[in-house]
């Protein structure tokens, strides 16, 4: 077994082209599970060797794209704690938040040749999760929308200052008041460990989806 | 090795959100209309030759 540094490799960079990829795959399926957009704008694709649904709509696509590749710099140097999608309602307050908590061993152990196929297996299970994870959700109110939150330290910001700039997509720092529910229905839907990273998938769900948050 | 990493506490935890918003459903439903009614178009094209 050859046990190698984070920095051997470049492997942050490895595991940021991994999870953003994923990533992307992940918050295409949830916003056509939620059904936060029209299902006509959704193609079927195959991806880990599962069908999944992804979008059509340029624009969409983009915003996707430009999102993660700003988030990407944090996930290389290990200074993404959680990446969370938001689904909001009529009035911006959140009803659901799928949230990736991730976290990478400072050590990697790699055991083999088959890590990259065995990392794909994981991803593969928690994207049959995000498939079926309706049945365990009630119905959104209609006219919902979605922004992407992450979690970081202020220190970790200036990584992603120059993508920033360059995309013309910037960030800001949100109100967690605004961002948070009160007492949300906590619904873990998977979690799964490998040696490149470990990644806890959960969602918090308003308890009355239609009624206002009072918070 | 010395630890260079700031302490948590002079680093506080932030959580981040893009200014920009994703498209409405609205704007990609009208996309949605339009796009069938162009593909509608073409293959009526094609039928007619």
């Amino acid at each position: 077994m050859t046990t190698l540094t984070r920095q051997d490799l470049n492997f942050g960079q490895v595991v940021a082209d991994i999870l953003c990829e994923f990533l992307e795959v992940a918050i295409h399926l949830i916003l056509y599970v939620r059904e936060v957009y029209p299902s006509g704008i959704f193609q079927k694709r195959k991806k880990y060797n599962v069908p999944v649904q992804m979008s059509c709509h340029p624009e969409l696509n983009q915003y996707i794209q430009d999102t993660l590749q700003c988030v990407k710099p944090l996930i290389e140097k290990n200074e993404a704690e959680k990446v969370v999608v938001v689904i909001m309602d009529k009035e911006h307050h959140p009803v659901e938040r799928f949230v990736f908590e991730i976290s990478q061993p400072p050590l990697l152990s790699i055991s083999s040749e088959t890590l990259l196929s065995h990392v794909e297996q994981l991803l593969r299970a928690v994207i049959l999760k995000i498939s079926v994870c309706d049945a365990v959700l009630d119905n959104n109110p209609p006219g919902c929308t979605f922004t992407v939150l992450v979690y970081t330290r202020e220190s970790a910001t200036r990584n992603m200052e120059k993508v920033q700039v360059i995309k013309d997509f910037p960030w800001i720092v949100a109100d967690e008041q605004e961002v948070l529910m009160q007492e949300p229905r906590l619904i873990p839907l998977k979690t799964m460990t490998s040696d490149i990273v470990k990644m806890q998938l959960y969602v918090e769900e308003r308890a009355h989806k239609g009624q206002q948050n009072t918070a | 090795q010395k630890d260079h990493s700031p302490s948590p506490s002079s680093d506080p935890k932030v959580i981040l959100l893009p200014c920009k918003s994703a498209p409405s459903r609205e704007r990609v439903q009208l996309w949605l209309h339009a796009k069938r009614q162009y593909e509608c178009l073409q293959r009526e094209m094609k039928r007619i030759g």
